[in-house]
């Protein structure tokens, strides 16, 4: 019948099939990621198939795995949307957030199959949500105005985070990179001032923080200062090769050679005015985005001013940001320009490789973590996880609150919803009970990744939260229920309450769907481009 | 309660992990002949044909064209280890080898790999910090400890019977470099220059410069005493604008004119630089434009000037550095001041080679920067020397940042086994069971450098361990005495920092590999 009024090549799944399909899709992309959830947590091996590109990505990161499977899937589909929007919210529970979505889904499923209508499991969803949240609330604390006590749970939610990643064994190491950076910036909270770099070669636990700025492979022209202490740094994006007339066709024409000549030398002479110009500013260092040529590079040199060219744009942006100058291209008007300022520059090691260190800058904020490792792998993994602790310590800096991790919010949650639901009649009794299931979902797999009895420990956890021990959760190390408080294993309020609300409003959305109308593909013409 | 920790998977994350270990190990396999002094050499065809000889690990994995990702990573181990220490590229390799197999079989005992990859990075550090307690420190400059070290890392290459020539040149190189109090070694401030022609014996260290072209052939000087030298950014030949030009010629007569005018310019540019003293002249290359042509050569022959053609911009640093002069970008900047002086700068006939270099020697305040003359009869003799000395500057450079000598022969390995098997024997546990394991991984090094001197593996083996035990810490097998001595008293040394890097990034690698359990095809 619908063949009537749709064109060709466009398909309709009704009801039953609609709802099978959203299942389908949802859960095996929860499934896919479950393994990596948790301190015992596995990877997977990311591989290419286009044949020009086999390179491979190892990673623990739920936004890079959702990010780079094919997906079909109209439902899975909306399940890697919250992975991302959870991985730019708040940069880590990317995992948590698609898995609990796809274990809400599980039971919706059970649910439908009791002929219980879609719209009433919204309605008991919703409830569920108010009461998980509310309880969220309740257990959260901030100390974020004793600044020992916050430091020291900024270490405890970086561990938590890391302690799923590969740096999981280096931890305490990397937890302390992660919130020296991040307290460096002092609520500014721009990453853009935290510069990873990566070089291979060296342990993980060789990793530091450098103070200052970083710029990788570059080094001052011939014949100029390697270091220079109280810097005036002028940032420019100029052609210092040739500063050619830009109009298109212009030519010159001469009828002698010594004509030539003379146009050659006035080049030049152009070139060293704007040199004279650039130094005339004042500065003792000149950094552009563009070659410098010989030319003026040897002018730079004898007018002692240390000259970098081919600073790449990310480079220079964030030097800009760094030093607090600016980018310029013209030179007329020095008075207008803001120069960048830093206490020292001067050419370090990091491994095989040189790089220009810009100490003491004007933005103290400023920060470089240098990454190493023994393959160029577990530094991409390295930096994805460093990259989720930066983000995750920057969200508790603006929302102090915490929570205890470890499974012990989820259980605390289902319990409260599991109350609840005890209060209210009718069948959204059942779907909240079902959402307290989906909860403790979160540590049944945590303990299963971990090779643990997971029935045996998430009932243990619930009994000892019963009994009004409010920070018991899994302690993975040993595989028994561990105080929380005592293991500090802490997590972000922001995060997990994240975690809750996106994963079960995605899961509403799923479920309320009856149709899925899949568009033609585009016929594209058969002469190609 | 839990009783005990069990793991029970799915069956395709073993899968993938079986066959990540059963790749990874048959690499492992690949290269492990090559190692020791008795191990030996592979022989590559690479896709265009040409063959390439080889015993450095990093060097034959990096040709080789593997596909299985865990292969992959193996290969970027060995590059690692060669950033990070230069020496011991085939050992990480073997070691991430045995440690997987170690794994595999406690994995099918029924761990946890991502507990195996823990207990196993925990060992990692108890068998370094073991080795630290027993290795001897050196002074860094102490040339004859450094000779030994270097010599021990030369023995199992190609080139091993030049050792006697190679070690002092790679010493000495890399302890020139540290003049002037500097404490960071860049092996980039060594150049090395292959020439064909002669055999390895003709190797030297030049505390001077190099450069591969001969002096440019027009019939100018070939030999110059007292040499002042100018190195210069522009060109020497017709003017040209950046913007397009054009001359126009209306009749016969501005033709000749424009000739006379060329002429009269160039010759001019050469009497400025002939004026500020210059008597040889470095050109750099040039690609907007010629750098120089035939009539510029002509008038600096005639004026007495030695010139050298197509410097590389790259290399103007080094020259500058080297010689101790500026480069001048324009004419108006000729100055004596940015001249370099030499004793001697002369055309060198490499025989057998057909090829002429120049040599610069007697440079006056030089830098700390020197050159090495590689010889050899072929490119593949050539390639080989030119890496092994490449180890053996980084093996000197390794003990200037961590002045500590381990024994060699395999008793580095051996007496981190011992230290990790007794510390197992104060726990109880997983973790217990894990560090044996890994003490058994160690072992290999020592059973396949007996193995591939054609020892019987398991008598060497367990009387190393007899020895090391008994307290003899530099215990190792002596590959030409074929017995277990005294490594120290042998001199066979190596650098602490090559063996705890080995361990520490092969064990790195295999922990990743450990906690792979999926392989997802993704765009």
């Amino acid at each position: 019948m619908e063949q009537a009024y749709i064109s060709e090549g466009t398909s309709i799944d009704k009801g039953e099939n609609a709802r099978l399909s959203s299942f389908v899709g949802a859960i095996a992309i929860a499934d896919l990621i479950k393994t990596t959830l948790g301190p015992r947590g596995l990877d997977k091996i990311l591989q290419k198939v286009d044949p020009s590109d086999q390179s491979i990505t190892i990673t623990n990161d739920g936004a890079t795995i959702l990010r780079s499977v094919h997906v079909d899937n109209a439902a899975a589909k909306v399940l890697v949307d919250i992975a991302k929007v959870q991985d730019e919210q708040v940069g880590d529970g990317t995992t948590s957030v698609a898995v609990f979505a796809g274990e809400l889904l599980r039971q919706a499923e059970n649910l439908v199959n009791n002929r219980i209508h879609p719209q009433t499991i919204c309605d008991g969803w919703r409830l569920a949500r108010e009461t998980a949240r509310r309880t969220l609330e309740e257990a959260a604390t901030n100390s974020s105005e004793d600044t020992d006590a916050f430091r020291k749970e900024l270490m405890e939610i970086a561990q938590t985070t890391l302690s799923s990643k590969m740096l999981t064994f280096e931890k305490a190491h990397y937890a302390k990179l992660a919130v020296d950076a991040v307290l460096r910036l002092k609520g500014s909270n721009n990453l853009d001032h935290i510069q990873v770099l990566k070089k291979p070669g060296g342990s993980l636990r060789d990793s530091y923080l450098e103070e200052g700025f970083l710029l990788d492979g570059k080094s001052p022209g011939v014949g100029q200062p390697r270091r220079i202490e109280k810097a005036k740094i002028l940032l420019a994006n100029t052609s210092m090769d040739t500063d050619k007339i830009k109009i298109y066709g212009s030519r010159v024409k001469v009828d002698s050679m010594d004509k030539v000549a003379a146009i050659e030398q006035a080049e030049k002479e152009k070139m060293r005015r704007k040199v004279e110009k650039i130094v005339g500013h004042g500065i003792s260092c000149f950094i552009n985005r563009q070659l410098i040529y010989n030319y003026p590079e040897s002018l730079f040199a004898s007018a002692g001013v240390m000259a970098i060219e081919h600073a790449d744009f990310d480079g220079i942006e964030r030097l800009a940001a760094v030093l607090g100058g600016e980018v310029v291209s013209t030179f007329d008007r020095p008075d207008l320009v803001t120069l960048g300022e830093c206490d020292i520059i001067e050419e370090v090691m990091i491994g095989d490789d040189k790089v220009l260190r810009f100490g003491g800058c004007k933005s103290g904020e400023a920060c470089s973590i240098v990454l190493r490792g023994a393959s160029s792998h577990l530094l991409d993994e390295a930096e994805r996880s460093l990259h989720d602790a930066l983000a995750i310590l920057i969200a508790t800096v603006k929302e102090p609150r915490t929570v205890y991790g470890g499974g012990c919010t989820e259980v605390m949650m289902a319990a409260a919803v599991d109350r609840a639901a005890q209060e209210t009649p009718g069948k959204k009794a059942l779907a909240m009970t079902a959402f307290a299931t989906a909860l403790r979902q979160l540590p049944t797999i945590v303990a299963d990744n971990g090779g643990y009895d997971a029935a045996e420990l998430v009932t243990e956890l619930q009994a000892a939260h019963a009994a009004g021990i409010s920070c018991s959760g899994l302690d993975m190390d040993k595989g028994c229920i561990g105080d929380m408080k005592e293991l500090g294993i802490r997590e972000s309020f922001a995060s997990k309450l994240n975690v809750v609300m996106s994963a079960s409003e995605a899961a509403e959305m799923i479920l309320r769907v009856d149709d899925i109308i899949k568009a033609a593909p585009r016929q594209r013409s058969e002469m190609g481009y | 309660m839990v009783s005990g920790e069990t793991y029970n998977e799915r069956s395709k994350g073993k899968d993938v992990r079986t066959s990540n270990i059963v790749a990874a190990k048959a690499l492992a396999n690949a290269i492990r002949t090559s190692l020791g002094p008795r191990g030996m050499d592979k022989l590559m065809q690479l896709e265009d044909g040409s063959v390439l000889i080889s015993n450095d690990g990093a060097t034959i994995l990096s040709k080789m064209n593997v596909l299985h990702p865990a292969a992959k990573m193996l290969v970027e181990l060995s590059q690692a280890q060669d950033v990070q220490a230069g020496d011991g590229t085939t050992t990480v390799v073997v070691l991430a080898g045995a440690l997987l197999d170690s794994a595999s079989v406690l994995l099918r005992k029924g761990l946890h790999p991502s507990a195996v990859a823990q207990y196993f990075l925990q060992a990692a550090e108890t068998a370094c910090d073991s080795l630290k307690k027993v290795a001897r420190l050196v002074v860094a400059d102490n040339r004859e400890q450094l000779l030994h070290a270097v010599e021990t890392c030369l023995s199992s290459k190609v080139v091993s019977q030049n050792t006697d020539l190679l070690a002092p040149i790679a010493v000495d190189s890399v302890l020139s470099l540290l003049a002037n109090n500097n404490r960071t070694v860049d092996l980039r401030d060594i150049r090395l220059v292959e020439q064909v022609g002669g055999t390895v014996d003709d190797t030297e260290l030049i505390r001077g410069l190099v450069l591969t072209k001969g002096s440019a052939k027009s019939g100018g000087p070939k030999r110059m005493e007292q040499a002042k030298i100018a190195l210069i950014q522009y060109c020497l030949s017709a003017p040209k604008t950046d913007m397009d030009n054009q001359v126009v010629v209306s009749d016969y007569a501005a033709m000749d004119r424009i000739l006379r005018e060329e002429r009269k310019y160039l010759l001019e540019q050469c009497k400025q630089i002939k004026k500020t003293g210059c008597n040889v002249l470095l050109i750099q290359k040039s690609i907007l434009r010629d750098a120089y042509n035939e009539l510029s050569l002509h008038f600096l022959a005639k004026m007495g000037i030695l010139v050298v053609t197509d410097i590389e911009r790259s290399d103007v640093d080094f020259i500058c550095r080297t010689l101790h002069c500026q480069p001048i970008a324009h004419p108006d900047q000729l100055d004596a001041n940015k001249l370099g002086h030499a004793e001697l700068v002369e055309d060198v006939y490499m025989e057998g080679g057909n090829n002429t270099v120049v040599q610069f020697t007697g440079i006056a305040n030089a830098g700390s920067t020197v050159t090495v003359l590689l010889r050899g009869s072929n490119d593949l003799v050539l390639a080989e020397a030119s890496r092994s000395l490449h180890d053996a500057q980084c093996v000197v450079r390794c003990l200037v940042q961590e002045p500590a000598l381990m024994a060699g022969g395999g008793a580095a390995e051996s007496q981190a086994a011992m230290a990790l098997r007794e510390h197992a024997r104060t726990l109880s546990g997983q973790d217990a069971y894990c560090l044996t394991a890994f003490a058994d991984a160690l072992e290999v090094i020592p059973y396949t450098l007996a193995e591939n001197a054609g020892q019987n593996a398991i008598q060497t083996v367990t009387e190393l361990r007899a020895q090391q035990a008994k307290g003899v810490v530099g215990a190792g097998i002596h590959v030409k005495t074929a017995q277990v001595e005294d490594m120290f008293a042998q001199n066979v040394v190596q650098p602490l920092m090559v063996t705890t890097s080995a361990i520490r990034l092969a064990t790195e690698t295999v922990a990743m590999i450990l906690k792979i359990d999926d392989l997802i095809v993704v765009r």
